[in-house]
């Protein structure tokens, strides 16, 4: 498919709510505020794995202005947010890590909450606990959940995650080598700088949820199924959000904590919870222990490949646990089982890529390792394994993985600047490394409305929210460009469940492929509207007229043209709708990216400095220039506070965790980041509106790898646990 | 004891007050600005009564207040719940992540780490602050340019602290410009964008 020239799309555009944002009017959840709203805090269990025998709440009532407690007696509310495998209820007895939720305090202000927190008397009835998931598979460890401490599957009982295909004993029995190792990887919080709050008002019988959600509809669905109220007694409203990355998926138990408490008072309620309630209490990337074996021939060519692992998922399973950093590679001969562990610890969840980095880190590090270990080139070792076919024997829609490593090696200056591993000379090694990614790029359920004004502007009605990828601004952009209508014309409504239409949410990087096609398809569908009431003024037919930039035109002769204000004047308001559900038919959709980085390593220190960062992406067309450089950008500032510092610390003996704090956890800084280089290799894919495929979560994904392959590279030393921090750099370099 | 818990425990708001009666202490020898009769009102001790309300006088944007306020509440709080300044954000609420950046007789401070009692005569610019009648501060231009917010929750504390940079630095270098946003986390990773809007916000002056 030939690139298309367009007139929105691809462009630089900025975003269509900065002014919002830089202005500090744009109202996030925190900041609203309800005539007689009360306000809420939670008390969170101390202890890893206790049962609740009482709890007193009498003198935390009796402090003036409280005006509600409620716990696992009095409120007994299910907290099913997606499906099976998460089976809890908003306050659980027993409870299952420190941290998990115990009681609320609704009081007249947060101080007063606050307070109440400290008035409640919980007895507990301690039990035995389990933190590490190896120990948690072995007869006789603690029991978490009742079905066992391998979680439920999707047969709703106990099982892991299991792939294979091919024939591994024939594949290892191709392989001139056969390689073995273990890599680990940490619990690593989203710590997103909104702190999670939820605004709960009742009308009526009708509950309406002002929600700090990456997806409206889907918080509507499982409010509504948790508290057991039709659909359309519920109301979710997010318009603007301060991110999540994946912990702000659907509905989450404050939200339902403030229906109930909003219910109980008869007031409007704002929970809001602490920064450290948001480290110790949601939820994190889950841990994982890889093991690896890896079968190869002489030339580098990977024959089998065999992954054993277990994940931590910690007390309850949110989402799947499982590792795909597979995924990249072309793998003839493959068997994989996950063990999704539960543990007395915080939950294991989505994060940005859920299941990609830390597995992309174990396994190409490995790739890299073996690399080294016969002599090979790592881009020669990365080209010659990438990925053809997703599973040995699907197509793809698009695949530019070979261009995207090509590119970024001849920016980088591979050829020129690598060197054997740990050969550099002087105190100061330098380094340099790379590593694949990508993420999945899937076609699904969208919709949109699109209302044209009789000036000829018009107003695009979605329901996504805009967590910060500039969703709202693409799809506006999208909408423009299928109109045939400017930008600035352009008004969009977003994220509220009365108004907006059904969207996915923002999640999984779904925005664009499912809603973009419906926007797409919402705009031809009030063309035909424009061009029926146009025809007749034009003195052509309707089939024979066309839009573009805010004019109505006869195809045959463009003089022959009206403003569409003028075209659309006497019609009231004309409306375009679409729900869409495209498939691929026999096609896989993927994102690709080849990372590459320079690392100066301090050999004296164990200090890191990232010297350079390329990042390159192949996402098919990209819609916004300036939003998408943003969003890879940010990716890899994840993917390097994952490398080299970011891990939540739990203490083994009382299992409290130790640095649940922006500073404690090493969030990087505008002092650790260096300048990080975009390259996108455009190809349109046939798939994708407009032929985009997806941006959000491919960058975070190469790029923990990325930079722990090209401290190998400095020091000759391999890190196989992360975050590689300084320690653990000397400690290598003395064995 | 172990089994019977009390989910007590001095809170950080007690720690701070109990540092307060020191700190209003040096605030009325340094500027004058409080007569010892209203230091005497503030409660030292985690134990006395929480409730303990002060009226105090301050600049908000250019606009005199006079307002009362709580002894525990913090600046932040008094912006954000009592003017309605919801721009200044917070996000940790223990001075580690910058949400809640605003200007204090020209320097960037955390609202949040500051109570908000020791605002007695003091000057506070918000974001809100810096949009002067229709037209936008540099730094809010330069911010929209160079796509400076993504989730945006961050995005009034960095221009906050990239405007009291360039208050006393007017032509700072990137690195000055890193050093002196260093407070400021985005957890989005938009360092490249914040700095480069910063930079170029310079230049525009």
């Amino acid at each position: 498919m030939a690139q298309k020239e367009f007139s929105v799309v691809g462009k630089r555009i900025t975003r269509i709510d900065a002014y919002e944002r830089v202005t500090g009017q744009a109202q996030y959840t925190g900041d609203i505020q309800l005539a007689g709203m009360l306000y809420a805090r939670l008390l969170r269990s101390p202890h890893p794995h206790a049962r609740v025998v009482s709890i007193d709440t009498s003198k935390a009532e009796k402090l003036a202005g409280v005006k509600a407690v409620i716990h696992h007696q009095n409120a007994q509310v299910p907290w099913a947010s997606g499906g099976h495998t998460h089976r809890r209820y908003i306050f659980n007895n027993p409870v299952r890590f420190v941290g998990d939720a115990v009681a609320a305090v609704a009081a007249t202000d947060r101080h007063i909450a606050e307070e109440a927190l400290g008035l409640i008397e919980v007895k507990y009835e301690k039990l035995p606990h389990v933190l590490d998931p190896n120990e948690a598979l072995k007869p006789g460890a603690p029991k978490i959940s009742t079905d066992g401490n391998l979680s439920v599957g999707k047969g709703n009982f106990s099982a892991p995650i299991a792939e294979q295909w091919g024939d591994l004993e024939k594949g290892f029995k191709e392989a001139d080598r056969i390689f073995e190792d273990t890599y680990i990887s940490k619990h690593v919080n989203n710590a997103q700088l909104e702190p999670r709050a939820s605004v709960a008002k009742w009308e009526g019988g009708k509950l309406t949820v002002w929600a700090s959600t990456q997806g409206v509809s889907n918080a509507r669905t499982d409010i509504a199924k948790d508290l057991g109220l039709p659909l359309s007694k519920v109301r979710v409203i997010c318009k603007y959000m301060g991110a999540g990355f994946g912990n702000k998926n659907q509905a989450q138990d404050y939200d339902l904590m403030a229906a109930v408490l909003a219910k109980v008072t008869g007031q409007p309620v704002k929970v809001e919870f602490t920064r450290e309630d948001d480290f110790i209490g949601m939820h994190g990337r889950w841990a994982s222990e890889q093991h690896y074996k890896i079968g190869v021939k002489r030339d580098g060519t990977i024959t089998a490949v065999e992954l054993d692992a277990v994940t931590n998922v910690g007390a309850y399973r949110k989402q799947s646990g499982n590792l795909s950093g597979t995924d990249f590679y072309q793998i003839p001969n493959f068997k994989k089982v996950v063990k999704p562990v539960h543990t007395n610890t915080v939950v294991g969840a989505n994060y940005r890529a859920p299941a990609y980095p830390q597995s992309v880190f174990g396994f190409a590090s490995f790739l890299d390792q073996i690399a080294h270990e016969m002599g090979i080139n790592p881009l020669e070792m990365f080209l010659k394994n990438r990925v053809r076919l997703y599973a040995n024997k699907t197509p793809f829609t698009s695949n530019f993985l070979e261009e995207c490593a090509v590119e970024g090696a001849k920016k980088v200056g591979w050829k020129e600047k690598w060197h054997k591993a740990g050969a550099a000379a002087g105190p100061k090694k330098h380094g340099i490394g790379m590593a694949l990614g990508g993420y999945p790029f899937r076609p699904g359920l969208g919709a949109a409305a699109i209302r044209v004004n009789p000036d000829g502007t018009a107003h695009v009605l979605v329901g996504v929210t805009d967590i910060g990828t500039g969703a709202k601004t693409t799809m506006a952009i999208i909408a423009a460009e299928a109109l045939g209508i400017p930008l600035n014309q352009i008004q969009l409504t977003n994220g509220d469940t009365d108004v907006t239409p059904y969207s996915v949410g923002e999640s999984g990087s779904r925005t664009t492929p499912f809603t973009g096609p419906a926007v797409i398809a919402a705009a031809e569908d009030v063309r035909k509207l424009i061009f029926n009431v146009a025809a007749p003024q034009l003195k052509a037919k309707a089939e024979d007229l066309d839009l573009r930039d805010g004019k109505v035109f006869v195809k045959s002769n463009p003089s022959q043209s009206l403003p569409l204000g003028r075209a659309v004047a006497r019609s009231g308001e004309l409306i375009g709708r679409a729900t869409t559900n495209p498939t691929f038919k026999g096609l896989a959709g993927k994102s690709f990216a080849a990372h590459f980085a320079e690392v100066e390593v301090d050999s004296r220190t164990g200090h890191v400095k990232i010297t350079r960062y390329v990042a390159v992406h192949d996402s098919g067309t990209i819609i916004n220039r300036l939003a998408a450089e943003s969003q890879i950008k940010g990716g890899v500032v994840q993917g390097i506070g994952m490398a080299l510092t970011e891990e939540l610390l739990i203490d083994r003996f009382t299992a409290i965790p130790l640095n649940p704090s922006y500073r404690d956890a090493k969030v990087p800084t505008h002092l650790e980041v260096p300048e990080i280089e975009v390259v996108f290799i455009e190809h349109p894919d046939p798939y994708g509106p407009f032929g985009g495929k997806v941006v959000g979560e491919p960058p975070i994904t190469p790029a923990v790898a990325t930079v722990a392959n090209a401290i190998f590279n400095a020091t000759g030393k391999r890190i196989k646990e992360l975050p590689i921090t300084p320690d653990k750099i000397l400690r290598a370099a003395q064995v | 004891m172990d089994e019977e818990i009390k989910g007590k425990g001095v809170s950080r708001r007690d720690f701070l007050k109990g540092l307060g009666g020191g700190a209003i202490g040096t605030a009325v020898v340094s500027t004058g600005l409080l007569d010892t009769g209203k230091a005497e009102a503030y409660p030292t001790e985690a134990t006395g009564t929480r409730r303990g309300k002060s009226v105090i006088n301050l600049k908000v944007n250019g606009r005199g207040y006079r307002l009362e306020v709580e002894h525990r509440a913090t600046l932040a709080e008094l912006l954000r719940d009592q003017l309605g300044f919801t721009g200044t954000k917070i996000g940790c609420n223990r001075g580690e992540c910058g949400a809640c950046t605003v200007i204090l007789n020209g320097r960037n401070i955390y609202s949040c780490s500051q109570l908000a009692v020791w605002m007695d005569g003091k000057e506070i610019l918000t974001i809100e602050g810096l949009v002067k009648g229709e037209k936008l501060d540099p730094v809010q231009e330069a911010f929209i340019e160079h796509d400076g917010p993504q989730c945006g929750f961050c995005t009034s504390g960095q221009i906050m602290s990239g405007k009291a940079l360039l208050l006393r630095q007017p032509n700072p270098t990137e690195a000055q410009v890193r050093r002196a946003l260093s407070g400021n986390l985005c957890r989005c990773g938009n360092y490249n964008r914040e700095v480069a809007a910063v930079l170029a916000a310079a230049k525009a002056r």
